[in-house]
């Protein structure tokens, strides 16, 4: 069933080094378009140093060093996403990232979910309204802040902090979304809607997600990656 | 010696020395409070003036603190205006864009720049006076400008120092938010690195006018003098607080003006920890403002 | 966008490098102002001989003698007074009152030298003259007293600092074995903080050396070589606010550059002095 969807992501021959000890070895994968693909294994091997080499997040830290070819299929054919002419900042539009612990930006909901297109350089102020609210439904958070949007974000519970921060990296519609254990600091029903919500999100996006969580895992994943001793194994 | 013997020894010397410099501290703070007490008043201040007169600027004050006190202001407001814009954009370099093998090399430079005695940096002030006077502009003196220049100086590597530790003491959860959304390098210093420094740069920058309104060597040879009034521009000397105390010191006439030196010892010590206690303040408030945890 | 970040970069980038050649530009050009000087290959000579300009001796002995006796007065006084008060502070805490002797000492930093120089004419110098019942009471030791008053938060911040880095593993270790506190001082504390102490001392040492204020006002700038700490003496940092009062072309006038030139020596030496010895300590 899965040999039937196209392939979204191609991953070849990845090397990881960070000060100079390798994280990752030659990891060679690929990643079906509108699925979800979970990556489980021991803590701190490089799940989330994994990631990071899918939309280049890396780079803004000082000491790694990476080998191989990174492919995403955004249009009919394949980028390279380590091409020196390809914008680092128009791959990160296109494949958002949510993290661990949510990060809110100290700044009311509206802003914090209108700041992707602030930073794109988006000024038609209806678009951006038009968006927020899109994005905050697609993310089961609407009804619950719709009458506070200039309310500061971390005023939020947890649950609806990480679903902020979904909508804030759906904004943009990102063709790949990827998580990094996003319910992992959550309570077991805001961890839920969370799964609910990425179930959701399937038809429009192809998601990576990082868990510790197998039961999750099995809930709503297509399919599953084990990282250890730095390299990538299907699971199944 | 035994253990207890040498223990107590030590409590004896610990407490000694704590109450020693607590007692001289306080010997002084109390000696100014007991000799200026009496002298705290508008009348020191703006002498016969009216003060509101004397604010809009439309009498002079001959005999009060006022234009000492304006002049401390205005040289304030100078060296801040020239030191931070230089001193923020060389913090943000040095956190940000600078690469570490270099990085050293600037920051040497800038603690040697801290290092230097005021006093050299004033003579320094006053070279170039100096210099400019004889080559290109004979109608420059010392001044309120040059001062606020050899000032501004002084502050510069603590400004710098403030504003690049601020940004590199950062989490990596902060720095890595707007990337992830897209934003350019420049775009995440802007909206989101600097005004989660903004605190610690915020308090350097109240401690470095508090530094500018004590400094008495670097003004005292770039355009300080005892009686200005308050300055008519930027290139006229001026007057000052911590000048007028060095002044008052050596060439009171009577034991009223030697009484009027103690008050103007309060009036500094009172703006300095004020703004000492605002900067660790605001440090303090911002601060947890940022981290906010309803 | 990408001409923007470039330009930025460039404007930070010129920021820093204006910062950093401010260093510079102020060593050289005071080089060049005592070039004259130099020239005559006459820097040391300058260094030693007396001030006497009716004799035509412009030497900036007396003064470099004043100010390293001064500073140096300073230290021993300010020494043992740091180390206890960062004692209380650090090592002891009795009943947690050791926070509050250091946000007194941190509010300490904010008091202007020229305060101290004025307590220290109405207060200290009457004392001193009292006491000694010799000379005018504006003396080095005067001086030093106040100095150290004025140095000491720099050193006891310092020494709470080195303190607060000992690694509570190697403390909890002494304690277990039953030793006290000396003993705790001496083995563990001592050997990881020398260092960072020394560090401070250099720091407070060239901050005393560069005051200007208390010297100025307090230590009577007598021009003769002095004899006793009861003796006036003249610091090089008075000596420039001195003379600046004098004529502009006058070598009297082109000595404060070489004192000036001293002082940026001097104070520039021990912050290098300060950074090698971080250095070692990070690559242990």
């Amino acid at each position: 069933m899965l040999m039937n969807k196209k392939i979204k992501i191609n991953v070849q021959n990845l090397w990881f080094y960070y000060n100079d000890h390798p994280v990752l070895e030659d990891i060679s994968l690929e990643i079906p378009q509108n699925t979800i693909t979970a990556v489980t294994g021991p803590s701190g091997q490089g799940k989330s140093t994994f990631l990071m080499t899918l939309n280049r997040l890396w780079e803004n830290i000082e000491g790694p060093r990476i080998k191989g070819r990174i492919e995403i299929r955004f249009t009919s054919n394949f980028q390279n996403i380590y091409d020196k002419r390809y914008n680092v900042s128009d791959l990160r539009r296109q494949v958002g990232m949510v993290f661990q612990v949510p990060n809110p930006l100290p700044m009311s909901i509206y802003n914090n979910i209108a700041f992707p297109l602030k930073l794109k350089g988006e000024k038609n102020k209806k678009l951006v309204t038009f968006r927020v609210e899109d994005a905050l439904k697609r993310s089961f958070l609407w009804d619950e802040v719709k009458d506070r949007l200039n309310e500061d974000a971390r005023a939020l519970s947890g649950g609806q902090q990480q679903r902020l921060c979904i909508a804030r990296a759906l904004v943009l519609n990102p063709q790949v979304l990827l998580l990094d254990e996003p319910t992992s600091s959550l309570d077991d029903t805001s961890g839920r809607v969370i799964e609910d919500l990425l179930l959701e999100l399937k038809k429009e996006c192809t998601m990576i997600l990082v868990s510790h969580y197998l039961d999750q895992v099995k809930r709503i994943a297509d399919s599953g990656m084990v990282l250890s001793n730095r390299q990538m194994k299907q699971q199944w | 010696m035994k253990p207890e013997f040498s223990d107590r020894l030590f409590n004896y010397f610990s407490w000694g020395c704590s109450m020693l410099l607590i007692g001289a501290v306080l010997t002084i703070i109390s000696f100014l409070i007991a000799n200026g007490y009496n002298v705290l008043s508008l009348h020191l201040i703006f002498d016969d003036t009216r003060p509101l007169d004397a604010i809009f600027l439309k009498t002079q004050v001959f005999d009060g603190l006022f234009p000492a006190i304006a002049g401390t202001v205005f040289l304030i407001l100078l060296s801040i205006l020239f030191a931070v814009p230089i001193g923020l954009a060389t913090g943000i370099f040095l956190a940000e864009y600078c690469p570490p093998k270099i990085k050293r090399h600037f920051s040497l430079l800038f603690d040697i720049l801290a290092g230097i005695p005021s006093i050299v940096v004033g003579l320094f002030g006053f070279c170039v006076t100096l210099f400019l006077h004889h080559y290109f502009y004979s109608r420059l003196f010392p001044c309120l400008l040059i001062s606020a220049f050899s000032l501004a100086f002084l502050i510069l590597p603590y400004i710098i120092w403030t504003t690049q530790i601020s940004l590199e003491t950062l989490p990596l959860s902060v720095r890595l938010t707007a990337p992830g959304l897209g934003a350019t390098k420049l775009q995440n210093i802007f909206y989101v690195l600097l005004p989660s420094s903004l605190s610690g740069i915020l308090s350097g920058i109240i401690l470095s006018i508090g530094r500018c309104a004590e400094d008495t060597a670097v003004i005292m040879l770039t355009g300080a003098v005892a009686s200005a009034g308050i300055p008519r521009s930027v290139f006229s000397s001026f007057e000052a607080l911590p000048f007028y105390i060095y002044y008052i010191s050596s060439q009171y006439s009577d034991n009223s003006e030697l009484m009027k030196g103690y008050g103007a010892c309060l009036i500094l010590l009172f703006i300095c920890i004020t703004l000492f206690v605002l900067a660790h303040w605001i440090k303090k408030r911002l601060y947890q403002k940022i981290l906010y945890q309803p | 966008m990408d001409i923007k970040e470039t330009i930025f970069k460039s404007i930070f980038f010129s920021a820093s490098v204006f910062s950093a050649g401010i260093t510079l530009f102020i060593s050289g050009f005071m080089i060049v102002l005592a070039l004259p000087i130099l020239k005559q290959g006459l820097f040391f000579d300058m260094l030693t001989s007396p001030w006497a300009p009716d004799h035509g001796l412009f030497g900036l002995g007396p003064m470099i003698v004043g100010t390293i006796c001064i500073a140096f007065m300073a230290l021993v006084i300010s020494f043992p007074i740091s180390l206890g008060c960062s004692f209380f502070i650090g090592i002891l805490n009795p009943k947690g009152l050791g926070k509050w002797l250091k946000k007194m000492v941190e509010s300490m930093t904010a008091i202007p030298t020229v305060i101290y120089g004025f307590v220290g004419i109405f207060l200290l110098v009457p004392l001193v003259r009292e006491l000694f019942l010799k000379g005018s009471g504006m003396c080095i030791l005067s001086a030093a007293i106040m100095l150290s008053v004025l140095i000491s938060p720099t050193m006891i911040l310092f020494f709470v600092d080195s303190f607060a880095r000992v690694p509570q593993s190697d403390l909890n270790a002494v304690d277990a074995l039953g030793g006290n506190t000396v003993q705790k001082f001496f083995y563990v504390v001592l050997p990881h903080s020398w260092k960072g102490m020394l560090t401070g001392i250099i720091l407070s040492f060239g901050r005393a050396m560069g005051d200007t204020l208390i010297a100025l006002m307090i230590s009577g700038n007598s021009v003769a070589f002095p004899g006793s700490v009861l003796d006036s003496a003249r610091t090089l940092t008075a000596h420039i606010a001195l003379i600046i009062a004098a004529d502009f072309d006058s070598i009297e006038f082109k000595t404060i550059f070489l004192g000036g030139i001293f002082l940026y020596i001097m104070t520039s030496a021990s912050i290098i002095l300060t950074k090698f010895l971080f250095r070692k300590k990070n690559n242990k």
